[in-house]
């Protein structure tokens, strides 16, 4: 007995410091990959490259970004993005959620079905896209390119130009290229949002539900009044995850129409990499990125607030 | 009323869900069946004024299934198989498999692979101990799983740019997979974490009782248990590597080191016309991730479920 109390002291020893290897390798990628780099894109922001190297300008990138017409266009095309990616993903996937839910036959099965779009890279996603609506060849094109069914001139990928703006130079409504866009972003995300408002579906005691039918209230009513409030937490926890990849995801912009035609569907995201990786302007890119950075982080404090993490580090 | 409801109805409502269920399966699977489609028509049939959904159109037929023209061209272009004296007979002499599919398998396995070390010695630590400054490390990690790559690329690429001046030896391929391991591993730790947590620790004291030393529980014990939330880790991980392209096309400077989606991007760009071309090398791609997502569906829906709801 003394002697397995002895060893047990011995161990406690070890044990304390046990911890801290286990989890000091991962501080030290993240802090490598995650934390070095966003102090230095701060830093960058305030820089500006010339064949000397690096000279301190103070706000000007920020300044010269805000100043310039293309990426006030950008901001119209993301929120225009954004919106339309949103209110689609998430209604359509409140829908297929509160479908699985019934205990339907099945429905492991077509949940996995449902799945597949999921595991495509966004950049193999758009190229599919791509080849549905492809001008002349793609085999949606000819529904799509008929001036009968969508006036004046079809919906062309490529050429259409996007309509007069109805509120001074706010891009809306949308071109052809970025509904095209926009469908093929939600397409690949509702499955994740779908098995997120799911599992919160399921938390909620059928008994709940049945009551309430049994004392009348329609599937609406009881939609409306109990479900949504009850799962209110996921759903926005849903939308900052979709704006969050929304606005920060450029594969598909890259595969599916490139930013165009022209610019428009010349997105903030993949105006950083223009400016970046085209125009070579660092500095100014690095400020773009620094704004961009500041929204994610509300929405990711949002969420966290949402979600009450200090009650699951317990 | 509602009560008394006939069971017919219920029938009648749930045939109803289901036949909703299929149409919604058929919309979201379309693009995916049209795209194995086109795959395998031959030439002329994708470059057809107004395009043909099927090859199977005769002069006098809309669709006749004797005369459906299907052909692997696509795929032979894709791949360009040469005889040579291996094992197999031939070789692939695409580029897309030649190079940049080794690349990525490469960046891949080992991304996972340390992933999934890393997210379990931490997730374990993080289930197992109470120590100063944990809950803090949590959140903290937790917030950086959500930032983005593309904030961050910008400073990495200038980091790559500065090390490669330096005299430090410096290796693209391991800067790629440094930049991957930082980039999945914040999520990785919470799912970890939230399969440890679901291991009775019971069975650990047992082990300690009986004289094994901590190290030893978390091996003989604890590791066995967690194995099944380990494979769910690396193959997530696995999935996402593959699937990545902007930090494999920007952090890397050499064209042959790039990985996979690169070269299916500048593949897209050489074949823009050739749409069954396109179309095969996008199946090729796609298709082992998809059916590894299928053999392995339990654990992946497991991890997604541990890594969203709660984290």
């Amino acid at each position: 007995m003394i002697q397995a109390w002895r060893r047990r002291k011995k161990q406690s020893r070890t044990d304390k410091w046990l911890p801290f290897w286990l989890i000091l390798p991962t501080i030290i990628v993240l802090l490598i990959v995650q934390v070095y780099p966003a102090i230095y894109t701060a830093w960058l922001s305030t820089q500006d490259r010339t064949p000397e190297g690096w000279v301190p300008v103070g706000l000007d990138n920020f300044q010269r970004i805000l100043n310039t017409g293309l990426f006030r266009e950008a901001v119209g095309h993301t929120v225009v993005f954004l919106v339309g990616y949103v209110v689609i993903t998430l209604s359509l996937g409140f829908f297929i959620a509160s479908l699985l839910n019934r205990k339907v036959l099945l429905s492991g099965f077509y949940l996995t079905l449902l799945f597949i779009p999921w595991i495509l890279a966004d950049l193999l996603a758009g190229i599919v896209f791509r080849l549905l609506v492809a001008p002349d060849y793609g085999v949606l094109s000819g529904i799509l390119g008929d001036p009968n069914l969508f006036p004046p001139k079809g919906l062309s990928i490529l050429t259409a130009s996007r309509p007069s703006p109805w509120i001074g130079e706010f891009p809306f409504p949308p071109s052809p290229a970025m509904i095209y866009l926009i469908m093929a972003a939600a397409w690949r995300a509702l499955p994740f949002i779908t098995l997120l408002l799911l599992a919160s579906l399921q938390t909620i005691p059928s008994e709940v539900i049945e009551s309430s039918r049994i004392d009348g209230a329609s599937s609406w009513k009881i939609a409306r009044h109990i479900t949504i409030p009850l799962i209110l937490p996921t759903l926005v926890v849903a939308l900052f995850s979709l704006i969050l990849g929304g606005m920060n995801g450029v594969g598909m912009v890259f595969s599916l129409t490139g930013g165009g035609p022209g610019t428009n569907t010349h997105v903030l995201s993949y105006h950083l990499y223009t400016l970046g990786w085209t125009r070579l302007r660092f500095g100014q890119a690095a400020a773009l990125a620094l704004m961009i950075a500041v929204v994610n982080w509300l929405l990711i404090g949002g969420t966290m607030r949402i979600t009450r993490v200090d009650e699951r580090t317990s | 009323m509602a009560k008394l409801r006939s069971p017919s109805r219920k029938t009648w409502g749930s045939l109803l869900v289901n036949g909703i269920m299929i149409v919604i399966l058929v919309v979201v699977l379309a693009p995916i069946v049209l795209t194995v489609i086109i795959s395998f028509k031959d030439q002329q049939d994708t470059i057809r004024k107004p395009p043909v959904l099927f090859p199977c159109d005769t002069e006098t037929d809309g669709f006749d299934l004797d005369a459906c023209r299907w052909a692997v061209e696509g795929y032979e272009r894709v791949l360009a198989p040469k005889p040579s004296e291996g094992l197999l007979g031939f070789k692939l002499t695409g580029k897309l498999f030649r190079l940049y599919v080794p690349n990525t398998l490469l960046y891949a396995t080992a991304t996972a692979f340390g992933v999934t070390l890393l997210a379990g010695m931490s997730g374990f630590g993080f289930s197992r101990y109470r120590f100063p400054g944990r809950g803090l490390l949590l959140a903290a990690i937790l917030a950086i799983t959500g930032v983005p790559l593309l904030t961050n690329i910008l400073a990495l690429y200038q980091m790559g740019v500065v090390l490669r001046k330096s005299p430090f030896p410096f290796n693209d391929r391991v800067f790629l997979i440094v930049v991957y391991l930082g980039f999945f591993l914040p999520l990785s730790v919470w799912i970890a974490k939230g399969f440890f947590d679901t291991i009775p620790r019971d069975l650990e004291e047992a082990a300690l009782i009986d004289g094994a030393s901590a190290l030893g529980a978390l091996r003989h014990v604890t590791m066995p248990a967690a194995m099944p939330g380990l494979a769910a880790i690396f193959l997530l991980t696995f999935v996402n590597v593959w699937n990545e392209f902007l930090a494999g096309y920007l952090l890397v400077s050499k064209n042959e080191l790039k990985p996979v989606m690169f070269g299916l991007y500048d593949f897209l760009s050489a074949n823009i016309i050739n749409l069954q071309v396109i179309a095969a090398a996008c199946v090729l791609i796609a298709l082992p991730m998809v059916v590894v997502f299928l053999v392995a569906r339990k654990s992946f829906l497991s991890a997604m479920v541990e890594g969203a709801v709660k984290g």
